[in-house]
């Protein structure tokens, strides 16, 4: 019986303050729950006049990079110059963490104001109902004054969600100086799938240590986007919508290209896209499957002026297959708005000066990013520099008019992994193109209809 | 020759079980009560994320949902069990990955600290040397084989080719044998220095008596080895496989860093699967349904490890 148990006097002792303690935690808990509520409630709408200092946190990407970090800080230190009252706060990540970054900070009631997106990242932050509205803040005159796919882009079930903020689809690198030591014509690149496996094969013969070929066939969103051209131009779509569609000859001929390249040892096989880029500025890449931002990275390892550059590289569009066309997919960078943000007019002037302003594209888009503006009407500044480099014009006059958007969205999030691994499954053993196909229809059936 | 075998050491060494009950009755409470800040921190830190993890592997949590998640029962575990093969596929490599690493190490260790066992003067540097891997972060051992392994330019295949073993090069992570080959490969030599200053520790406290007495019976180094000393190490052999077996099991950055555990799930073990499933697919709760499998598994080591703490506490 509780009454007739004895108490120790050293029990007696510290049973008050341990009360006390368990009063005091419990309204500290207490208050920082209020806390917390008050914050999460505060109305999403509200809007701090713009002469208000504000403060907007900005997850990025450009600040984790070696070849971009200098460049963002710039960037974020001349704004401020230009709009003391606002304050910018990077928090820089790896572009590989930013997703799941932006969407844990959201979960917990903790996100940041402005986040620089790409691809199905934005789709992702969309499908979560993270993201604010734009289209109060960007005016008919901005509007028109951005190239309109790349308007579409952000345009999420009627919405303008994200803005763009550099240009930048896939293209075929080509290493001129590797391709002369194999024998190859510098000046002509593989135009098809055929021609890029012999051209592979003169390479691994004559330059052992040189990958002939960078591609990313790693297990996530960015590798089925570099891998969707090469799909396409051979007539696959393993999926539409929720509904799977891999068994088909299309798929076959894809599968049977990625065969050739992982067996015969063109390309290493799970290897990040980026991780081609430190050997490419060293001539150990001969073909590689790239943004703009390669040229980037080159120049800030090598320290070779763009001329140089040009002189080793050459860009065209990715190698067509058996339906002839040749495809590209974007992997343009974009700026989202939270809708948990604060001052969204204070977070809205920054995203706009950072994709639009003269002064960022001159300074930071098109020589740090080495990408193209998305701007229908460029600055005096910005025109010069991009007339200046013939890549620009490459991508401009060839690499975009074939540019199609993969089917980004939940499916997409859904499909990516059996097909990656399908892709590693075809590339690292024996399995044959028809069966593996036929595997990855029934693996896409059961994925697709939980999406 | 007659060398007994040496008696199994006694190293409880401590009261029996019921003097040690009778000590736990005398003891002042105030002392358990000084555990309470702790306590609280661990229920907080550890006991509540276990709580969530348990409590979200009953839902159909989603990051990428905008709504409530949802109730779902036992599905997620019925799912797990019955219609993903890549859980068991995680399961097996989890498996081969911890006790082909933990195995390997150990038997390394033993015979580096065997080696080394009598080294005097400057040669002891010897063994602080092989101890330095010990001392290299994990996420740096990672990149420094993800390096050694590549297939072109690559330390190990140049070695091999250099040497006459091999003619074109292995794809050591291109390739599913051959990439958990490479990651065990990088743990052990990570974890072999554990092993190493564990035996060694476990050598030196092998009385002298006992080795004495051996030499008078003239003992031969067979018979030291497998009659005298291996017997001292069995606790040091138990307790730090177990410890390693533990660490393995949640051995994240490694894996992760070098393959991402492929090429396909060739190299993907539990916690690179329950990550996978939580921050790459957002499937939160399936993620935690795995995180609870998972949790299960360790702590079954776990308790194994205090259990034999308990009786062995030398």
């Amino acid at each position: 019986m509780r009454g007739d148990r004895q108490v120790h006097p050293a029990r007696k002792f510290v049973r008050r303050p341990l009360r006390v303690a368990a009063g005091v935690a419990a309204l500290g808990l207490a208050v920082t729950a209020c806390g917390s509520s008050s914050h999460s409630s505060s109305s999403p709408t509200s809007a701090a006049s713009s002469s208000a200092p504000a403060t907007v946190t900005f997850l990025n990407w450009a600040d984790a990079e070696t070849a971009t970090s200098p460049g963002i800080t710039a960037m974020i230190n001349k704004f401020e110059q230009l709009y003391p009252n606002i304050h910018i706060k990077a928090e820089p990540v790896s572009y590989t963490d930013v997703e799941h970054q932006a969407l844990l900070q959201y979960r917990s009631g903790n996100p940041p104001d402005v986040v620089e997106m790409q691809g199905n990242y934005t789709f992702d932050l969309a499908a979560a109902g993270a993201l604010q509205p734009l289209g109060s803040f960007a005016t008919s005159s901005y509007k028109s004054n951005i190239i309109p796919s790349e308007l579409k882009l952000g345009d999420i079930n009627g919405q303008l969600l994200a803005i763009p903020w550099t240009v930048a689809p896939f293209g075929l690198w080509y290493n001129k100086v590797d391709m002369s030591k194999a024998g190859l014509n510098p000046n002509d690149p593989p135009h098809t799938l055929n021609q890029l496996l012999s051209d592979a094969a003169a390479i691994k013969a004559h330059e052992p240590n040189v990958i002939p070929f960078g591609t990313d066939t790693t297990n996530r969103t960015y590798g089925l986007d570099q891998n969707w051209p090469f799909m396409k131009t051979d007539g696959a779509q393993p999926f539409t919508g929720t509904t799977a569609n891999a068994d088909t000859p299309g798929m076959i001929n894809y599968l049977t290209f990625m065969q050739q390249v992982g067996k015969n040892g063109y390309t290493v096989v799970n290897q990040l896209g980026g991780k081609f880029r430190d050997p490419a500025a060293h001539n150990g890449v001969a073909f590689d499957i790239d943004g703009p931002y390669l040229e980037g990275v080159v120049l800030s390892e090598t320290h070779e002026t763009e001329a140089q550059f040009a002189q080793t590289w050459g860009l065209t569009t990715i190698p067509v297959g058996t339906t002839g066309k040749a495809y590209s997919t974007p992997t343009d960078h974009q700026l989202v708005m939270f809708k948990t943000t604060k001052d969204k007019q204070a977070a809205w002037t920054f995203m706009k000066w950072l994709s639009t302003s003269d002064y960022a594209i001159s300074n930071y888009t098109v020589p740090i990013e080495q990408s193209i503006p998305p701007l229908v009407n460029l600055g005096s500044q910005s025109k010069a520099l991009l007339t200046s480099s013939p890549f620009y014009k490459t991508y401009i006059d060839d690499i975009l008019p074939t540019v199609i958007l993969p089917p980004w969205g939940p499916s997409y999030t859904a499909a990516y992994t059996p097909i990656m691994t399908t892709i590693q499954s075809v590339m690292t053993s024996g399995v044959s193109p028809s069966s593996a196909a036929k595997s990855l229809q029934s693996q896409l059936q059961s994925a697709l209809a939980g999406s | 020759m007659a060398v007994a075998s040496a008696p199994a050491p006694t190293v409880s060494g401590g009261p029996s079980l019921p003097a040690r009950r009778a000590r736990s009755r005398r003891r002042t409470p105030v002392f358990d009560w000084m555990a309470l800040p702790a306590v609280i921190v661990l229920a907080g830190v550890i006991g509540y994320p276990i709580v969530r993890a348990v409590q979200l592997s009953f839902t159909n949590s989603n990051l990428l949902s905008a709504g409530a998640a949802k109730s779902v029962g036992l599905q997620n575990y019925k799912t797990l069990f019955t219609n993903d093969p890549v859980f068991w596929q995680a399961l097996e490599h989890t498996a081969v990955y911890t006790f082909v690493s933990v195995a390997a190490a150990a038997l390394i260790g033993l015979a580096l600290a065997l080696a080394t066992e009598n080294l005097g003067g400057a040669w002891r540097i010897l063994r602080t040397l092989m101890l330095t891997p010990w001392g290299v972060p994990v996420i740096v051992v990672a990149f420094l084989f993800y390096y050694m392994f590549q297939d072109r330019g690559g330390v190990v295949n140049q070695a091999l080719t250099s040497l006459g073993i091999i003619h074109t090069p292995i794809l050591w992570l291109g390739t599913g044998k051959w990439a958990m080959i490479a990651v065990i490969i990088a743990n052990v030599w990570s974890t072999t220095p554990f092993f190493l200053l564990m035996f060694t520790a476990a050598l030196a406290s092998v009385p002298n008596e006992v080795i004495e007495a051996a030499r008078v019976d003239r003992a031969g180094p067979m018979a030291m080895l497998t009659r005298i000393k291996l017997p001292y190490l069995r606790n040091a052999a138990v307790l730090g496989s177990l410890l390693m077996v533990i660490q393995n099991f949640n051995n994240f950055p490694l894996i992760y860093s070098m393959t991402k555990g492929g090429p396909v799930y060739s190299t993907t073990t539990l916690v690179i699967y329950v990550y996978q499933l939580a921050f790459d697919q957002f499937h939160l709760g399936f993620a935690s349904a795995v995180g609870v499998i998972w949790l299960i598994i360790l702590l079954v080591f776990a308790g194994l490890f205090i259990r034999l703490m308990r009786t062995n506490p030398a």
